[in-house]
């Protein structure tokens, strides 16, 4: 296990060093008007080259990358430019996180609880009404893009059931919608993924073997089929948590909940270079950093995978 | 069991002349095991079977028909141009839809009919281009990814980079760096959208190899070619024709989603993105909310239709299915 | 005679596989007596695991018993619909150890987890007492260091080892009857002798009533006291394992055992029997395996033939057997193996 932990988390070092990088390079290519906080044109080619060179944009390559890194190391990820003009972007950010954490860990539990209990339902039920029901519901949230049904739901549901259009603090109502409309794309998924997996699994040898020992369906859906089709799941988990501090794009933005969601939109719109940057920055490195996380709990989970170095006997 | 009287009475009954030799014909009892199972003849009759993918297919033949001959039409109006009011002289903005316009009329009094079916055309141009895109580069990178074992390394450090870099930003960026148009929203979504087919064709490509019937082909003296042709293409085949089918909701919701952050198409050019955003802005008021009902539902009906294909017919080409 | 303590007439099972019907079998009869061993040889397909499917609810969920009866323990299991039902049967007084070890066991728990499943499920025990009765299993089929095997996983089993580990469930709570379908085809002539003799001193020690299905004539030979022969979903041929491998009466058992590579002999051509099974999707008339009896009657694709009676321990439906029959030759490698017995019988 601990071989296996060490062989990743090199793995993940090296990705986050290339994707870095690469980052920082494609970073150079945004548009030059980013750092400024004036119109260009409001500005002599003097100045302009002043305040590139304050940034240090006009050094060479390699200067600029290792200046990055160092900075980066110090924990300094640069200030904003225009958004707020010379707040620190960890200022910036600090108190957007929590909104968007908090909403989606909330849609996150929602979407697993719904989702895995329709899949269960949908293998139990397969081929008849219930199944052909949920399954319109998946193909529907599936095909149709978020941005779509988001809307017809803030627009008609918030009719409907008389709850708030916009996100209150104050307001703990108004937290529902939001959360729902959030979980819809996540209950699909996780409900096609247990479907398919449930009836695959239940065609399997060992369940077979399970239920010739006189094992009860209940038990065995719970034992083996489900406790063993949460492994796979497991390891897609930790990247959905840390997903959730990017926010979601539509349902912030519909809500006006202010969190991490728009801030991305915000900031390229308003072509804030160091924020955007910095934001890229921190989305990939939490993308590799839970993928990294969701490999070890898979290893915890399946022992073939941790086992496989110290040599089981074959 | 049966009893010896038993036995006797029923055998009894019989015709004595019975019990001489049958003539025994070794050829006859071959026969049995003939099989006159097609792949393709099997996929196609059990698509033909699922009548919703059948309804849809259909469905969507005629709507990519309709979009590419509506400019044609008798009385269809240019989604650019501004109508005017002939009795005021004002703009015709809001009109509700009537029989001279089908689907009303914009903020701006544009036709909506023919914006709609514009930006049909539009969009669906973006996504059968990255589809095809997909497919193409996407098999060719996948083959060489996993023939040519020297490139595999590298080649699986390219996709990981790109890979954790979630989409959304990637896609974001690409259209902040290029600047919003059309060719870039082509070109930002190829760049990504390669990568799921070339990591299944590699992937494919490398069980394949080594795979047991495919080891008996050789060993039976089938050329390399044969083996292609009859084994791995025709698996091949049905999955390139169901990802295109897959690509194309999932490239409209792309475009939908870099339309509402404002790195979309440009407003001259409609497309579904823009007229959902376009409608967006208005459908607070409830005269007004047929604006964004009509790509909404025309978006819908697409999207879902190209998904349900997609899904039935990988369904029908699993040989498990067939029967 | 002694009472069977299960008895199967004229049982009759349907699948339906999307829409057409199918009949894998077609009215099978079949007596099984207390602490015998009893093989059920035939060619795939023949309805060999169907039928014992039938005996603890294991029949896919479109199959299911058209007519004909079960009876066991004063019950008639072909009348059994609910899951209630079968959970009294299954594991508990008729268990089934399958043919692939390799994926009989759930990957992701230990072994000795899923034996002391069986325990608990069907004796009152739990916790420290049936880990305990565990290890003892683990070591009464043959397994050493019980204790560090009991926490390991199937993964770090050989294939043999993990069979071992499924007769462990199966035999774990003293079943009545224990079906082994094909337990050693898919591992090596050498481990496939040590676990016919772990079964057959499982047995020795537990008193149980074994079923082998096997499609290996050898095996039968090494470990069958009675034999029954299927073919197209019927049993055509059963008797003690004497009877049928130096007297057998069907043509089909003839080809069968014709078709058996004998060792030491070189350059005699290598018998198969002509074309396949019949379609069971299709009623067949009179006898199934006419169409590739060399021997066959005119009355043998017109009627159906019953059981004729060759002693009271064996019986054959062919209608050769009828006294109006014309008298048949078997094929020389039978006649070889008849007239042995003759020169060994008492």
């Amino acid at each position: 296990m601990l071989k296996y932990s060490i062989r990743r988390i090199l793995q993940s070092l090296v990705t986050v060093f290339i994707v870095i990088t690469v980052v920082f390079l494609l970073m150079r290519l945004l548009p030059v008007e980013g750092y400024f906080t004036e119109r260009v044109d409001k500005l002599t080619p003097e100045q302009q080259e002043a305040i590139l060179r304050k940034f240090g944009l006009l050094d060479p390559w390699y200067i600029q990358l290792k200046n990055f890194y160092a900075s980066l190391l110090k924990g300094d990820l640069g200030n904003s430019i225009i958004y707020r003009p010379n707040v620190p972007v960890v200022d910036v950010l600090r108190p957007k996180i929590p909104y968007s954490f908090g909403f989606g860990i909330a849609s996150l539990v929602l979407s697993l609880v719904v989702g895995l209990a329709m899949g269960v339902h949908m293998a139990k039920e397969k081929g008849r009404f219930w199944d052909k029901v949920w399954t319109s519901f998946v193909v529907f949230i599936n095909a149709v893009p978020a941005a779509v049904y988001l809307l017809f739901i803030q627009l008609y549901l918030t009719h409907i059931t008389k709850l708030p259009i916009l996100f209150s603090k104050d307001s703990f109502v108004s937290c529902i919608l939001p959360t729902i409309s959030m979980s819809l794309g996540g209950a699909a998924g996780y409900a096609m993924w247990m479907r398919r997996y449930m009836v695959d699994e239940l065609n399997k040898d060992y369940i077979k073997l399970a239920r010739a020992k006189g094992m009860p369906n209940k038990d065995i859906m719970v034992r083996h089929v489900m406790r063993n089709a949460f492994v796979p799941m497991a390891q897609y988990l930790p990247s959905s948590v840390l997903f959730t501090i990017s926010g979601s794009i539509y349902i912030e933005s519909l809500y006006s909940i202010p969190g991490m969601g728009g801030l991305l939109v915000d900031v390229i719109q308003r072509q804030d270079n160091t924020l955007v940057q910095a934001l890229v920055l921190i989305y990939s490195v939490l993308g590799i950093f839970g993928l990294f996380l969701g490999d070890i709990l898979m290893a915890v989970f399946d022992p073939r995978i941790r086992l496989e170095k110290e040599g089981g006997a074959r | 069991m049966t009893t010896r009287k038993e036995q006797h009475a029923i055998t009894a009954i019989e015709d004595d002349s019975l019990f001489t030799f049958a003539h025994y014909d070794p050829e006859a009892a071959e026969r049995t095991g003939y099989s006159d199972y097609s792949y393709w003849g099997s996929t196609i009759r059990i698509f033909l079977k699922n009548k919703t993918a059948v309804f849809l297919l259909i469905l969507m033949a005629s709507l990519v028909l309709f979009t590419i001959i509506q400019p044609y039409l008798p009385n269809q109006k240019d989604p650019n141009k501004i109508h005017i009011d002939p009795e005021t002289g004002y703009q015709l903005r809001n009109h509700s839809p009537d029989g001279e316009f089908w689907f009303g009329t914009n903020v701006i009094g544009q036709d909506l009919w023919a914006r709609i079916w514009s930006g049909t055309r539009t969009s669906l141009l973006i996504a059968i281009l990255v589809g095809i895109w997909e497919v193409v580069f996407g098999i060719f990178i996948g083959a060489v990814w996993g023939y040519v074992r020297q490139l595999d390394a590298l080649i699986t450090e390219i996709y990981n980079v790109i890979n954790n870099i979630p989409n959304t930003i990637l896609l974001m960026l690409l259209a902040y760096i290029m600047r919003p148009s059309f060719k870039t929203m082509v070109i930002a979504m190829c760049l990504t959208g390669w990568l799921g087919m070339a990591r299944f064709v590699r992937n494919q490509i490398v069980i394949i190899r080594d795979r047991e019937y495919n080891l008996a082909s050789r060993c039976l003296g089938t050329p390399t070619h044969r083996i292609i042709i009859k084994n791995v293409l025709p698996y091949l085949v049905s999955v390139i024709v169901m990802r295109i089918a897959l690509s194309i909701p999932g490239t409209i919701g792309w475009e939908v989603f870099l339309t509402y952050i404002g790195l979309g198409l440009p407003l001259e050019t409609p497309s579904l993105g823009n007229l959902l955003n376009e409608g967006r802005r208005v459908m607070m008021s409830s005269s007004l909310r047929y604006q964004l009902l009509f790509p909404a539902a025309v978006l819908s009906v697409i999207t879902v239709s190209f998904y349900v294909l997609g899904n039935a017919f990988a369904d029908a080409a699993d040989p498990r299915n067939h029967y | 005679m002694k009472e069977p303590i299960l008895s199967i007439r004229d049982l009759v099972v349907k699948f339906n596989l999307r829409g057409q019907i199918l009949t894998a079998i077609r009215g099978a009869s079949l007596d099984l007596y207390q602490g015998e061993t009893l093989a059920i040889v035939g060619e795939s397909g023949a309805g060999k695991s169907v039928l014992t499917k039938t005996w603890n609810g294991m029949l896919d969920p479109n199959g299911w018993v058209e007519s004909g009866s079960i009876m066991f323990e004063s019950e008639d299991l072909a009348k059994f619909t609910t899951e209630d039902q079968w959970l009294t049967v299954r594991g508990k007084k008729i268990a089934m150890v399958f043919q692939d070890p390799m994926t009989a066991l759930n990957p992701l728990k230990t072994v000795g987890k899923q034996i002391q499943e069986t325990l608990e499920l069907h004796q009152d025990i739990s916790g420290e007492a049936a880990k305990e009765r565990t290890i003892g299993i683990l070591s009464q089929v043959g397994i050493s260091e019980p204790e560090m095997r009991y926490s390991q996983y199937p993964h770090e089993f050989s294939g043999g080892m993990r069979q071992r580990v499924v007769i462990a469930i199966t035999v774990a709570c003293n079943p009545r009857i224990l079906i082994c379908d094909e337990p050693t085809t898919a591992l090596d002539v050498t481990i496939q002798a040590q676990i016919l003799e772990l079964i057959r001193e499982l047995q020795a020690e537990l008193g149980t009533t074994l079923v082998y299905i096997t499609h290996d004539l050898g095996v039968v030979a090494n470990v069958a006291d009675r034999v029954a022969v299927m073919y197209a979903g019927e049993i055509i041929e059963y008797g003690t394992v004497e009877e049928i491998f130096y007297d057998p009466r069907h043509p089909y058992t003839w080809a069968l055992l014709s078709s058996l590579p004998q060792l030491g002999i070189k350059g005699e051509p290598l018998y198969s029997i002509k074309g396949t099974p019949p379609n069971l999707f299709n009623e067949i008339e009179g006898d199934a395996f006419a169409p590739r009896n060399p021997h066959a009657l005119k009355i043998d694709f017109v009627k159906q033939p019953p059981f004729f009676q060759v002693s009271p321990t064996h019986f054959a439906k062919t209608w050769l057997l009828d006294p109006r029959a014309p008298k048949v030759e078997p094929p020389p490698i039978v006649q070889a193996m008849q007239s042995k017995y003759k020169e060994y019988a008492i």
